[in-house]
């Protein structure tokens, strides 16, 4: 007598197969998932890739002498990259050596609308854009045209004043 | 849904009974051995490097003034670009293996016999494309070693007899290394190339189809075991896996041995120690064992009679149907180039 003989063939009917089919199964899966989910991080590290990295690289670039920078007077310079920067003196204190930082404005050239580079008219005491007849006041807000409907001002750059220096932040990567 | 479907066969008129008939091909059943997947292999490296390659291409810059520091913004800043060119780099070196690996395995087994010696042929040149890309690729870092490498290996093609010296002036832009020569490089390596493996990866393909696959029987096969197996989904599945392997096997290097960046090449200093990519150290060695001349002319020769080897053998077996002639060859040949190797990576100079 083979007491073992009959529930082992059942075994082998009833659950081998269906075993081998199922860890079949669950492994193709897992594989097949394991690629795709590969190829997907490889998706998303090529788009990032792609992107531009977000943070541009900066420095300091000497603008001029504090005291010797008159009031209501303007300078343009242009940046390593090739942006056109504005830099403007206003305010009225009286004595010059108390030169404070919010004396200066350091604004982009280049319109926010559609990209064109504004002129400063000193005789409408503006910064008009030839393209799209954007307007903007001396401080760089939107006054008129298309940058005034969407809200977009000019864009300002960072400004430091050490040791009588006045210094501004501009990007070094760009076109140029 | 249906309607949509049915208009959508009407405009793609495809037979699907007959695209089955197609994509299924009988897969011999020695291909459940691992040995003989390695074709497969290479394509799947091909694919990975055109991918990455195509990323790569996005930020790198072919001139003197910029290349170097292209490569750098991408190893250093673009985020996980140095990531993806250690991906492109370990590829290729792994792609060269798996080249290498698959044409021993069809010459130890004697597939590319009558009556696939054209794709013997065919084989030969997606190795010498394979080699090519390699070192034009490297040279596009323009690292010292790139550099030099790619000054060395432009004026050994003035070896070449009758075309030498237009062929050396085809390849640098000029009659030195120039302002034009990576661009032509990049051009090559980027486009001429990848174009060339493609059509010579159909035409293998297309091949292997037209003969079918070389059936091989093994003396430990159990009787009864079925000659063929199913394409989809058996083999595939064998594809698939050997697909998620490689992407690990990639990953894991790429992550724990990411690709350096040497110093930016220098025109007026040659390096002390000067060595190409390991998959020339055979051909380096070789150049200093003899003549410029003669070592560059033997090297073609031994490309050549390595091409036509299928004919060669089978005037050998037509002759003497027992010989084993390209057993003792291919051993002698691999032990020729593993020793050169080795030879070379365990020397300075």
């Amino acid at each position: 007598m083979h007491p073992t003989a009959p529930s082992a063939d059942l075994e082998a009917a009833h659950a081998g197969l269906p075993r081998r089919r199922f860890l079949a199964t669950v492994s193709t899966t897992a594989m097949t998932a394991a690629l795709l989910s590969s190829y997907g991080t490889f998706a998303a590290m090529a788009a990032r890739f792609l992107l531009p990295a977000r943070e541009r690289r900066t420095a300091w670039m000497l603008v001029s002498d504090v005291a010797a920078f008159r009031r209501g007077t303007t300078r343009t310079l242009v940046a390593p990259a090739g942006e056109r920067i504005v830099v403007a003196r206003h305010g009225d204190a009286s004595d010059p050596a108390a030169a404070a930082l919010d004396d200066f404005v350091a604004l982009s050239s280049t319109c926010p609308h559609l990209g064109c580079q504004v002129r400063f008219e000193p005789q409408n005491h503006r910064f008009f854009c030839p393209c799209h007849n954007g307007t903007f006041d001396p401080e760089g807000r939107a006054t008129g045209g298309p940058p005034f409907e969407a809200g977009q001002s000019l864009p300002r750059y960072e400004l430091r004043i050490d040791r009588g220096l006045l210094f501004i932040r501009v990007p070094l990567e760009g076109v140029a | 849904m249906g309607r949509l479907a049915a208009g959508l066969r009407e405009r793609l008129p495809v037979n699907r009974a007959r695209l089955r008939e197609l994509t299924n091909e009988p897969v011999p059943h020695h291909l459940k051995h691992w040995w003989f997947c390695l074709g497969g292999t290479p394509l799947y490296l091909f694919v990975v490097m055109v991918a990455t390659g195509i990323l790569l291409a996005f930020y790198y810059e072919a001139s003197p003034g910029r290349a170097w520091e292209s490569v750098r913004f991408v190893s250093e800043q673009a985020s996980y670009g140095w990531f993806l060119r250690s991906i492109h780099r370990w590829a290729a070196t792994l792609m060269v293996a798996a080249v290498v690996l698959h044409q021993m395995r069809v010459f130890f087994t004697g597939a590319y016999r009558r009556p696939r010696e054209f794709n013997w042929v065919i084989g030969m040149g997606l190795l010498v494309l394979t080699l090519l890309a390699g070192f034009t690729g490297y040279s596009l870092v323009y690292e010292q070693l790139s550099f030099w490498g790619a000054t060395v290996a432009a004026n050994l093609t003035e070896n070449v007899p009758l075309l030498g010296v237009m062929l050396r002036r085809f390849l640098l832009g000029g009659d030195s290394y120039n302002e034009h020569t990576l661009s032509r490089f990049f051009v090559l390596h980027g486009a001429v190339i990848p174009v060339a493996i493609v059509v010579l990866l159909t035409l293998h393909v297309a091949l292997i189809r037209l003969h079918g696959i070389t059936e091989l029987r093994f003396r430990t096969e159990r009787p009864g075991t079925p000659r063929f197996f199913d394409f989809f989904p058996d083999h595939l599945l064998t594809e698939l896996l050997i697909g998620l392997v490689l992407m690990i096997v990639l990953c894991t290097l790429a992550s724990v041995l990411p690709v350096p960046l040497g110093p930016r090449a220098d025109p007026l200093s040659t390096p002390e120690v000067i060595k190409p990519e390991w998959f020339f150290y055979v051909a380096f060695r070789w150049l200093k064992l003899f003549s410029e001349r003669t070592a560059f002319l033997s090297l073609g020769a031994i490309l050549l009679a390595m091409t036509l080897w299928p004919f060669v053998d089978g005037s050998i077996r037509k002759r003497r149907p027992d010989s084993e002639a390209s057993v003792v060859v291919g051993i002698a040949a691999v032990l020729a180039i593993l020793g050169l190797t080795v030879w070379e990576a365990s020397v300075a100079h």
